[in-house]
Parts: structure tokens; C-alpha cells; sequence
């Protein structure tokens, strides 16, 4: 027999006693793969990307775009928050106004229940409304 | 570039060569899972962007230093050992059979009952204690040449030597390794 014959025969060998690990050395090996493709996975992605990937994986494709539309799509939302805000406390504001202007109406037009010029608390809202205006 | 399936499925089919090798060489299955993993970490970490094709080579011969930086640490670490041993007890890591564990791995398909398979499993398993007995350069050119099937350049580049010597290397391990085989009724 020669060397390469032999070499392959102990080969064989060699392969099937690899193959018979027992669970617990087969387990440790799968966890360290485990570890080393999270690693790669953090090693290979984007700098932009490295948070999202630590939450879970890529939120966007590893693409040279990818990062102009990353930023954008961060930027969206807060832009929509912003906007929401500024309409809803223009919202409230006319809301507000309204409501003056309605006391304000009732109050020359002698509309209002006549309990209310009895109310302190009216007449205190009237002056506050004013001031304020 | 490698991707992440590729990486997994390459780790996936060269990690029990891997193990055992290392089993191989530091004779111990704690050692040689850390080696293993360092050994993989290292790839992904530092070679995660190189092509598919490169890995093989590239974790055979991290894999080989990983191995080498475990003995060197161990040396470094028994000369402290000798030079406080008056301090305090010897432990002795020559105390645990190193081929214990190779008989352990070779026991563990107990659970198989049929004559020929316990038969095979023996046989396995004392191939695998000669090799594990070959001196270390015979033994990572042998492995490296008919294991991981590369070829004399390759090996040579892996092992640092030139190509003269791996030849020289894997035709001692054969011999010696066939000797011992059949001082043990073992014919290949």
C-alpha cells in the first residue's frame, strides 16, 4: 500500500470518528459558530447600521443608497411628530378662541344664563380672557 | 466577499475536523473547543470580507496558530508553575491520561449494541490515539496533506516549512503511524 492509499484509508477513519461526537462537544462547536457569525455579521455591516443590527439585523439592504434612505427614513418620522405637534396645538389654540368668542358673544348679547354673572369663577375667566387677549 | 450562509455553512463542515485536531494536538477536549472557537472568531472577525473560496485555507492555518499560542501560553505558563513550586503542590497536568479522553469519545457510541460497529469504534478510536501520538510536525503535515487534502504547497505554506519538508513529515508520520497500527493488529 502507498502513502497516498494509506493516507486515505486513515482518512475514512478519521471522518467517521468526527462524525461520532458526542451531543455535548457538538453543541459547544455549533455555539461557537453561533458566536463567530455574530461577529461577522457585526464586523461586515455598515457603520450606519451597527445599532440596528445589535436589535435583531438589518433593517435596510447593504446597498450604496442604503444609507441616504436610512437617514431619511429616520428623519421622516420625527419630522411627521414635529408636524403633528404644531397642528394639534394649532388646533387647540383656535379651539380656544372659539370658545372666548362665543362667552364674548353671549356676554354682549345677553344670551349667557344669569347664573353665570352670580359665578365668581366667571367673572374670573372673563378677566383672564382678557388679559390674555 | 463571504457571505454569512457561507461562513455558517463552511464553519458547519470543517468545525469537527477542527475540534479534533486540536484534540490531537493539546489532547484535551476543554482546550481544544476554546481553540476551536478562538480559531473561528478569529476568522470571522479579521476574514469575514475575503472571498468563500480563501476560508478553508485561512482557518487551517489560523486554526494551526491558535494551536501554537496554546503551547506557548502552556509553556510559559509551567515555567511559572516550576518556578513556584515549592510554594505550593504540584496538581500535575501529566497526572489525566491523554488518551482517556479519546477512549471516552470512542465509548460514546455505547449505545450501538452490533459486534461490528463497537469492532469499527475501537479501531477508530485507536487510529485516532496513534495519531494523537505521531511527534507534532508529522502529525499537522499528515493531517493537513490526507485530512484536509491539501496539497504540498499548501501544507508548506500552513506549516511555515518548505515543501521538502512536508514530504519528509508526512512520509515519517505514514511509516510510523502504519507501524503502530500493526503492533496493534491493525491492518489498513
Amino acid at each position: 500500500m502507498n502513502e497516498n492509499e494509506f493516507g486515505y484509508r486513515v482518512r475514512l477513519a478519521l471522518n467517521e470518528g468526527a462524525e461520532r461526537l458526542d451531543y455535548k462537544t457538538a453543541y459547544r462547536l455549533e455555539q461557537a459558530r453561533r458566536k463567530a457569525l455574530g461577529l461577522h455579521r457585526r464586523a461586515t455591516a455598515p457603520a450606519w447600521n451597527a445599532v440596528p443590527v445589535a436589535a435583531g439585523g438589518p433593517a435596510f439592504p447593504e446597498e450604496g443608497g442604503a444609507s441616504w434612505a436610512q437617514r431619511l427614513g429616520l428623519a421622516a418620522p420625527l419630522l411627521a411628530l414635529v408636524i403633528g405637534f404644531i397642528g394639534i396645538y394649532q388646533w387647540q389654540h383656535d379651539q380656544h378662541i372659539s370658545q372666548l368668542a362665543d362667552i364674548d358673544f353671549a356676554v354682549l348679547l345677553d344670551e349667557g344664563p344669569i347664573d353665570a354673572y352670580a359665578d365668581k369663577g366667571f367673572g374670573a375667566l372673563l378677566q383672564t380672557n382678557t388679559e390674555e387677549l | 466577499m463571504a457571505s454569512a450562509e457561507e461562513l455558517s455553512t463552511f464553519l458547519a463542515s470543517a468545525e469537527r475536523r477542527a475540534f479534533k485536531q486540536a484534540q490531537f494536538a493539546v489532547r484535551d477536549a476543554d482546550s481544544a473547543l476554546d481553540i476551536v472557537q478562538d480559531a473561528m472568531l478569529k476568522l470571522a472577525e479579521n476574514y469575514g470580507d475575503r472571498p468563500a473560496g480563501e476560508l478553508p485555507l485561512l482557518f487551517t492555518r489560523i486554526l494551526q496558530n491558535t494551536i501554537h499560542d496554546f503551547f506557548r501560553r502552556q509553556k510559559v505558563r509551567s515555567t511559572w508553575i516550576t518556578l513556584f513550586s515549592a510554594l505550593g503542590g504540584r496538581d500535575g497536568e501529566e497526572d489525566s491520561d491523554p488518551l482517556e479522553t479519546l477512549e471516552a469519545l470512542a465509548g460514546s457510541d455505547g449505545a450501538e449494541s452490533a459486534a461490528d460497529k463497537v469492532e469499527r469504534s475501537q479501531v477508530i478510536g485507536i487510529i485516532e490515539e496513534e495519531v494523537s501520538r505521531l511527534p507534532a510536525r508529522q502529525r499537522e503535515a499528515f493531517l493537513l496533506r490526507y485530512w484536509e487534502e491539501m496539497d504540498v504547497a499548501e501544507t508548506a505554506a500552513v506549516m511555515g516549512c518548505s515543501e521538502g519538508s512536508v514530504k519528509t513529515h508526512c512520509s515519517r508520520a505514514t511509516h510510523a503511524l502504519a507501524k503502530a497500527l500493526r503492533a496493534r493488529g491493525i491492518q489498513l
